[in-house]
Parts: C-alpha cells; sequence; structure tokens
C-alpha cells in the first residue's frame, strides 16, 4: 500500500479517502427519475386487485379440469394452474410490504362488483362441449387484458421506490405470454370450422365488452380503450 | 360454474368406454367364498361384456367370460406370468385412469372449496400441476409397455368414493385414502420395474411416488387444520377415510396379506406420515375378503359356464 492511500475519512478536512467518485462517462448514469404514478395505497390496490384475478384464475382453470374432454388441454392447464397460484401468492406477499397487511380475506379484492361478475362469467362455460368458450375468455381476453395493464403498471410506478412489484409483475407477464401463446395453440386447433372459429369471435366480443364496461381489474380502463 | 360434480360428469375423448362403479363397490366387500364369488360376477356379466366391447378387454371377455376383471385385479405382477404383458397394460391403464382422477379431485378441491385457507388453495394448485405430469408420465409408460389411452374400460370409482363435499373428508378421501393406495401402487410398480431392469419405468415411477408422498402429506395437515377445534369432525374425517381404504382395498388384492396382489407400502406410507396406528388399522380393515384361491376357484367356474354359454349359442340351430 503507498503511503498517499487513505482508506477511511478521517474528521478533517484533508483526510479524505483516496477513492475517486465513479464517473458517469465509466458507468451509464442512473437516469431513473423519482415519482411514479401511483403511492403506496394506490400500488396496494392494484396489487390486490391483481392478486383476485390470479387467485380466481386459479380457482376456475381447477373446476374446469374435470369437464374438460381433450386430455392435453386438461394436462397442459396444470401447470398455468400451479405458476397462476404462485403468481397471486407473490402478490400477497407483496401486500404486507405496501402497509396493507396480512389479512388474507382482503388480500385479493375486484375493482368492482362490474369485475368480480366478469371473471364469474369467464369461469362459467361448464358442459364439456365449451372448451372453446372457456379458453378464449382467459387466454384470448383476460390474460392478454392483464399483460397490458401489467406492462403500463411496470412503466408508470415509480422504477426505485416500487421496483419489487415491477419485479413480480415482470415475473408474471413473462409467464402470462406463455399461457396466452399456449392457449392461442390450442384454440387454433379447436377452431378448425367456420361454425368454431365463430363461437371464438363471438366470445372474445362478448367478454372484451363486459371488461370494458366494467374498467378492466383495476376498474379504470377508459371504456373505449384497446 | 357450479360447485360438486358428480363422477359422471368427468369429461373424457372418444377413446374412453367406461365401467359402472358397482362391480368396484361388490368386489370392495366379498366374502372369501367361492359360491358367492360366482354368484355376483354372473350377476354383473352383462355388465362387464357391455363395457368390454370396442375395447382391448373384449378379446379378455371371450376368452375369460366376466371373471377376467377378477383376476386381473387379483393377482399380483409376475415378469414369470404368461399373461404378464396384459396384466401389466390393464394395471398401467388403472394407474393412468386414477392419475387422471387424481388430477381432476385435485382441480375440484380448487373450485369447491372457494373460502379455504389459500395455504390449501396453494397445496392444491401444486397437486394439479403434479397430477397434470403424472397423466403425462403414465401416457408415455402406457406406450411403452404396449398400450394406449382408452383402451380399457376406465371406473370412475376413485373420483366417485374419494370426493366428498366436506373438505375435511375430501382431502382425507383424495390425498389420504387415493393418494395412499397410490404409494401401495406405485412402490410394487417399482418392485415389478427392478425385476424386469425397467429404469425407464423404474425412474419415472421413483419420481411420481415421490410427489404423491408430498399429496399424502397435505392431506394429512388439511384434515388437522380444516378439523381444528372440533374432535368429533375430525373423527368422521378419518371414519371418512377408513371406509375410502376398504373400498380402495378391493377385497384383499390391496392389503397385507400374503396372496395380496398390491402389497401395503409400510414403509413409504411411514415416510409420508401415517401413524403406526392407521397402518395397524388399514392392514386389519384391508384383510377381508376371498382369498386367492378362492378367486383362482371362483374364476375356473365362472370361466366354464362362459364357455359352456358361448357353445350353446353357437351351436344353437339359428
Ligand atoms: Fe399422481
Ligand atoms: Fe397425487
Amino acid at each position: 500500500m503507498s503511503e498517499e492511500q487513505r482508506m477511511y475519512p478521517g474528521i478533517g478536512r484533508d483526510e479524505r479517502t483516496t477513492f475517486a467518485p465513479y464517473s458517469a462517462f465509466d458507468i451509464p448514469e442512473d437516469l431513473r427519475e423519482l415519482h411514479g404514478q401511483y403511492d403506496v395505497a394506490a400500488t396496494a390496490k392494484r396489487v390486490r386487485n391483481f392478486r383476485y384475478t390470479h387467485e380466481w384464475m386459479t380457482m376456475m382453470m381447477g373446476g374446469w379440469l374435470a369437464t374438460i374432454p381433450e386430455l392435453p388441454v386438461k394436462t397442459g392447464l396444470g401447470k398455468l394452474i400451479w405458476e397462476s397460484a404462485q403468481a397471486a401468492d407473490e402478490l400477497g406477499k407483496r401486500l404486507p410490504e405496501l402497509r396493507a397487511g396480512r389479512n388474507p380475506a382482503t388480500a385479493s379484492q375486484a375493482s368492482n362488483q362490474g369485475y368480480a361478475d366478469l371473471i364469474q362469467n369467464i369461469a362459467g362455460p361448464e358442459s364439456p362441449d365449451r372448451t372453446i368458450e372457456k379458453l378464449t375468455g382467459l387466454c384470448d381476453v383476460l390474460m392478454p387484458h392483464l399483460i397490458e395493464v401489467y406492462e403500463v403498471t411496470m412503466r408508470e410506478t415509480d422504477q426505485i421506490c416500487d421496483a419489487p412489484t415491477i419485479e413480480l409483475l415482470d415475473d408474471a407477464t413473462r409467464k402470462l405470454r406463455r399461457h396466452v401463446a399456449w392457449g392461442k395453440d390450442v384454440l387454433d386447433r379447436l377452431c378448425d370450422t367456420d361454425g368454431r372459429r365463430d363461437r371464438r369471435v363471438a366470445r372474445t366480443r362478448d367478454v372484451t365488452a363486459a371488461l370494458r364496461a366494467c374498467g378492466g381489474v383495476t376498474g379504470d380502463l377508459p371504456a373505449d380503450a384497446g | 360454474m357450479k360447485r360438486f360434480i358428480d363422477h359422471q360428469e368427468l369429461a373424457r375423448d372418444s377413446r374412453f368406454v367406461r365401467q359402472e362403479n358397482t362391480l368396484s363397490t361388490v368386489m370392495s366387500e366379498l366374502p372369501d367364498d367361492v359360491d358367492k364369488v360366482v354368484e355376483v360376477f354372473e350377476a354383473f356379466d352383462p355388465m362387464i361384456e357391455k363395457a368390454t366391447r370396442g375395447t382391448s378387454a373384449e378379446a379378455l371377455y371371450d376368452e375369460y367370460g366376466p371373471s377376467f376383471a377378477l383376476v386381473a385385479v387379483n393377482d399380483p405382477l409376475k415378469p414369470t406370468d404368461s399373461a404378464v404383458k396384459t396384466r401389466l397394460m390393464m394395471r398401467m391403464h388403472g394407474i393412468f385412469v386414477g392419475e387422471l382422477q387424481a388430477l381432476e379431485g385435485a382441480g375440484r378441491s380448487l373450485w369447491d372449496f372457494p373460502d379455504a385457507p389459500w395455504e390449501f388453495k396453494m397445496n392444491m394448485a401444486r397437486q394439479c400441476w403434479d397430477e397434470a405430469r403424472h397423466v403425462q408420465i403414465f401416457e408415455k409408460l402406457l406406450d411403452h409397455v404396449g398400450a394406449k389411452p382408452g383402451m380399457y374400460p376406465e371406473s370412475t370409482f376413485l373420483f366417485e368414493c374419494a370426493c366428498s363435499d366436506d373438505p375435511a373428508m375430501r382431502v382425507a378421501g383424495v390425498n389420504r385414502g387415493l393418494e395412499g393406495l397410490a404409494c401401495d401402487v406405485f412402490r410394487d410398480m417399482i418392485r415389478y420395474a427392478e425385476e424386469t431392469d425397467d429404469e425407464k419405468m423404474k425412474q419415472a415411477i421413483d419420481y411420481v411416488l415421490a410427489d404423491e408422498l408430498t399429496h399424502v402429506r397435505f392431506g394429512s395437515e388439511w384434515v388437522r387444520e380444516f378439523t381444528k377445534g372440533d374432535p368429533e369432525h375430525y373423527e368422521r374425517a378419518q371414519d371418512f377415510r377408513r371406509q375410502v381404504d376398504k373400498q380402495f382395498s378391493f377385497g384383499g388384492s390391496r392389503s397385507d396379506r400374503e396372496d395380496a396382489a398390491i402389497p401395503i407400502a409400510t414403509e413409504v406410507r411411514k415416510e409420508a406420515g401415517f401413524t403406526e396406528e392407521e397402518l395397524s388399522e388399514l392392514s386389519t380393515l384391508s384383510a377381508d375378503g376371498p382369498s386367492r384361491v378362492t378367486i383362482k376357484a371362483a374364476a375356473k367356474i365362472l370361466r366354464e359356464r362362459h364357455k359352456a354359454r358361448v357353445a350353446a349359442r353357437e351351436g344353437a340351430p339359428a
């Protein structure tokens, strides 16, 4: 060690360390700015809304398994169920970090009654001849909507203060994209006649209309959006 | 979507044929009496015949009559047995549809009990993924032994018996009764795979068995949790599990008896959290039922009578 090198600052003005500050020329400067679109309470509300959706997606897919005759759809849904539950779980764990408590009864919350009704509408198709309606509502409409809202949330929330939410939404979005792609593959195969393609179109139209009417997962989507 | 569905509502594609569950129920209550076994199987003959038509069991029915089901379930799987290939395919198919019903049962537990604790839903969601993989694994193992989905009739007995409307009883039935049976069957399949040097089968089923142990643990935990502070409810759940265990013993086919087709996997079950007391209870309640000697004698009579009927039909003037 050379004599001039100083490892720790002293109390005198001349007793500074010899470490140079990082230069913006050497390391990219952190250009993120503080202040996002959502305060702590607003983020907590969104997280509760998102968790509500993942919890119900998990439950509805579980309920559907027994009434779906197509074997690869039955088995394919198994992984979607688990990943959806994991997303709900991660969102639930974020709530106490946002001072929103640990009460499991309030950890999931629909943005409004219209959205709660929409979720039941999506879960609704029951008989074995309605796999197209089941998957269209979920994979063609609801999941792409979630991806869109999660992306907006990740962009608009405070990039530093709310980074943990961004991380878990990023993970959920990545998996949702896979689920949407899987659903599309299955539906493309199932909809092999004009009649079946028409069913998919009709279901997309109906669920999309209901989604817009209630303002989507957070309840604040403009009615003419999307 | 409604809560609670009937076993008849389990959706299948056009490859599958159903078998009436009454036969399984009756088999679980058969006495050790040749005449009685013959009488029961003769009574079920038309139903058994109907379920085999259009499946690979048709040829077996033609050859053995209604007793083919009896022999298939009750004889141990031995590599030296001349009918081992058929027996193996039938057992593998039984496991495959059992996994399907376990998947459906776990899924329904998610939907049927919306107010259950979140941790319960997490466990059931995980089980859905596991059972979905098990279906995929046994679909491949079916192919591995030369069989196909839908090749034999499917009984929805497992789902019917295990899926109670009460959450404590549901987990007692599915996660301890059904999954416990799975532990016994898989331990026996691993034994068979070892005897035949079938590394692929052995490794795959060992992984499945590891998952099933976890599912039994889910069951043990949630039976306690759902009945916390209510010993009477706990006892009812235990009674339900005993009833399911009795039904899933198929008249001693799965038991501690020396002649059992599927021995109780005591060590595996201990690892999964069954108590000594529960295991000795299981050993007792599964021990009843016809012995192999009785079954063989009954099967012989049933086959002779079946042949005589066929000969009479064919010899009869048109
Ligand atoms: Fe399984
Ligand atoms: Fe299992």
